[in-house]
């Protein structure tokens, strides 16, 4: 109780001493606000203490170079890539899963920022109407938006422009990022022998594949190959193996994830009687991602990099 | 279509009967006739765009009458991807239909269905085991003894109360089916990461979509050595539909007797959730619609649901994989969604009869 008093009185001291700060700058730097997902949020200022849900906001953040407003993060693909190491060296891992409303507002957080929308339910991180009232922002990664503002088909002018986005919120300059980003897109020459992939991402019954109109399809688009399942408008689908069989991909892009590896997926393609028999299969013509690879994010164009490096030693016809 | 009128005069019944025992062979007769020209149809359809001849001409070939016309893939593709899951469609469709038919009569409860002594949250938790925590087992074989292992504590606890009783019996296996799923729904919630809960679904939902030749051997062999036994038991369940104390005084060992058929449909059942998953439906409504249509004399009724469960299973996993082509639904979600509706309109037909 006592405890509770003094923060209290810590706290209306420092609304006081805080109070005049914005109405002396009243322009310089004025109120952020966003529509994210149907839902309007303001940034009265750069948020200081964030959560990150899911690798692409974390790598988002890392990327804009505010490693340091992470005070924790969650729910993580796997490891961050090596360029931003040391930087995400030391942020507290609240969990593994997608983390507790509670488990997030412990750590104080002005936002809560999640690559999926489903970080923001009753049962995970906490009802963002129910955030916003106790003063903590929630940000989507638009590209991720499910229940408003579903994107279309995704491109990298989106990606870019959802880096501009995040970078206004942090009152950062985004326009290195973008144009590193933009200079890295413009090098790429992509393969032009008229290749089919299928991007293979998890199961094996009912193979869960990469689809017409998500990060995937950009990836393998921007490679030059076409999607055996570009025909679907969806991220993601569950496809049946008689379509792959019939559609013989000349590669396979195999998501490596530490509950799901590349060669736990390799081992089933080669021990399967038709499987086996898939042209890609035959020639080994393999392509490795990391799962977060295939998240719409600042990985997007290093992923397309990626491929096309390791095409480069495949065997393809 | 005068039997429903017959049954309200007492008087009536003997001939009833009588031209009812002709009736079933007929339909029997149909109903394996329209099983095998399903399998032929549902062979031929599927997202990869085969011909018919082509189709035929590659089983032929497997069956060492003549050269395939398909290359190996397109060859592939009906021996070893749509066949095998056909054949497996239609044993554990008749598997379940017959398990449920008899777990209906041993228990006399309307509500019996095969997973009903904890069967298939005993399959589901041995599924989950594999796929989510790594055990290195084949999944069929967890799965199966994840079933029996349920069955076994369902009927020691059933034991342990005293005589085993249908209710006893049903009451241990709710008791054990709970204990199993909250196992299961932990392990999924404590470790799903990932999209790797998507596996874990399909097969809770039931899917045939992995169904290949050592599925159709399991299941296959299950039906023969276990089910057509079964299916002939008719006249023993019969007996049972009076009670115990009247099927005693019939001459029927009460208690051997039920220890055996609920064995065997254990066993039956166990071996088609592992290649399966839980596929709901089949195994507690078609036994109804059957009987609608045979009346409730299980000589009759048991090989007949073997049939019709074939039939429908064949047709509903057929639907699942070519619905949405190249996308697949996990086959539980079709059995219920047209089964119900099937069901609803025979319940509806028989009240307007009687």
């Amino acid at each position: 109780m006592r405890r509770l008093a003094v923060a209290s009185l810590a706290l209306l001291v420092l609304a006081g001493c805080s109070a005049p700060a914005p109405a002396a700058t009243p322009s310089a730097d004025g109120a952020v606000t966003v529509t994210n997902c149907g839902t309007p949020v303001t940034f009265e200022t750069a948020p200081e203490r964030v959560v990150t849900i899911k690798s692409t906001s974390t790598e988002m953040l890392l990327a804009l170079g505010l490693g340091d407003r992470i005070v924790g993060t969650a729910f993580q693909d796997g490891p961050v890539p090596e360029e931003w190491a040391a930087d995400a060296e030391g942020v507290l891992e609240i969990s593994d899963f997608m983390p507790s409303e509670e488990a997030v507002l412990d750590l104080e957080p002005d936002l809560v920022y999640a690559g999926w929308e489903s970080a923001f339910s009753a049962d995970a991180a906490g009802e963002r109407t129910e955030l916003a009232a106790l003063g903590v922002a929630s940000y989507v990664q638009p590209a991720a938006c499910r229940s408003a503002d579903v994107p279309g088909k995704l491109g990298f002018d989106e990606i870019f422009r959802e880096i501009g986005e995040v970078a206004s919120i942090f009152r950062v300059d985004g326009s290195a990022l973008i144009a590193d980003q933009q200079q890295r897109l413009a090098a790429i020459t992509p393969d032009d022998r008229g290749l089919t992939a299928l991007w293979y991402s998890s199961g094996t019954d009912t193979p869960y594949v990469g689809a017409g109109i998500g990060a995937p399809e950009l990836v393998m688009e921007t490679a030059g190959f076409t999607n055996v399942f570009a025909d679907i408008d969806q991220t993601w689908a569950s496809a049946g193996w008689e379509s792959i069989v019939e559609a013989d991909p000349d590669l396979i892009i195999l998501i490596d994830a530490d509950w799901n590896t590349a060669q736990s997926k390799r081992d089933m393609l080669e021990n399967d009687p038709v499987l086996s028999q898939l042209t890609a299969v035959k020639n080994d013509a393999y392509i490795v991602l990391p799962f977060a690879a295939g998240e719409a994010g600042v990985r997007s164009v290093p992923a397309v990099e990626s491929v096309l490096g390791q095409l480069k030693d495949l065997r393809v016809e | 279509m005068s039997r429903p009128k017959a049954v309200s005069k007492p008087g009536a019944r003997v001939s009833t009967r009588r031209s009812a025992a002709t009736r079933p062979a007929v339909v029997g007769v149909l109903l394996t006739a329209g099983l095998l020209a399903s399998i032929a149809a549902a062979v031929t359809i599927g997202s990869a765009d085969l011909s018919v001849p082509d189709v035929i001409g590659s089983i032929a070939a497997h069956l060492g009458i003549g050269q395939s016309p398909l290359d190996t893939l397109r060859d592939g593709i009906v021996w070893e991807l749509r066949l095998p899951r056909i054949l497996t469609a239609a044993c554990v469709g008749a598997g379940l239909a017959l398990s449920g038919a008899v777990m209906q009569a041993l228990t006399r409860n309307q509500l019996a269905d095969p997973y009903l002594l904890g069967l298939s949250s005993g399959a589901s938790l041995g599924a989950v085991s594999v796929l989510l925590l790594g055990v290195a087992v084949l999944l069929p074989v967890a799965a199966f003894a994840g079933a029996l292992a349920a069955l076994a504590v369902t009927l020691g606890l059933a034991g342990a109360l005293g005589r085993i009783t249908p209710t006893r019996t049903v009451l241990a296996g709710v008791a054990v089916s709970s204990l199993a799923g909250a196992i299961t729904s932990f392990v999924i919630f404590w470790s799903v990461t990932g999209d790797s809960y998507r596996q874990i679904l399909g097969w809770l939902l039931g899917s045939l979509s992995g169904a290949r030749w050592p599925a159709v051997a399991i299941a296959g062999i299950a039906l023969l050595v276990v089910g057509v036994p079964i299916a002939l038991s008719g006249r023993v369940l019969d007996a049972f539909a009076f009670g115990d104390t009247t099927a005693s005084s019939l001459g029927v060992p009460v208690q051997a007797v039920r220890w055996v058929l609920l064995g065997g449909t254990a066993l039956l059942t166990g071996a088609m959730v592992s290649v399966s998953g839980a596929i709901g439906f089949v195994g507690l409504v078609l036994p109804h619609a059957v009987r609608l249509l045979t009346g409730p004399g299980h000589r009759a009724l048991l090989p007949l649901a073997a049939l019709v469960g074939a039939v429908f299973l064949v047709w509903a996993d057929t639907l699942a994989r070519s619905l949405f082509d190249p996308r697949e639904l996990p086959v539980g979600i079709v059995t219920a969604l047209i089964g119900a509706p099937v069901f609803a309109l025979l319940l509806a037909r028989r009240r307007s009869e009687a």
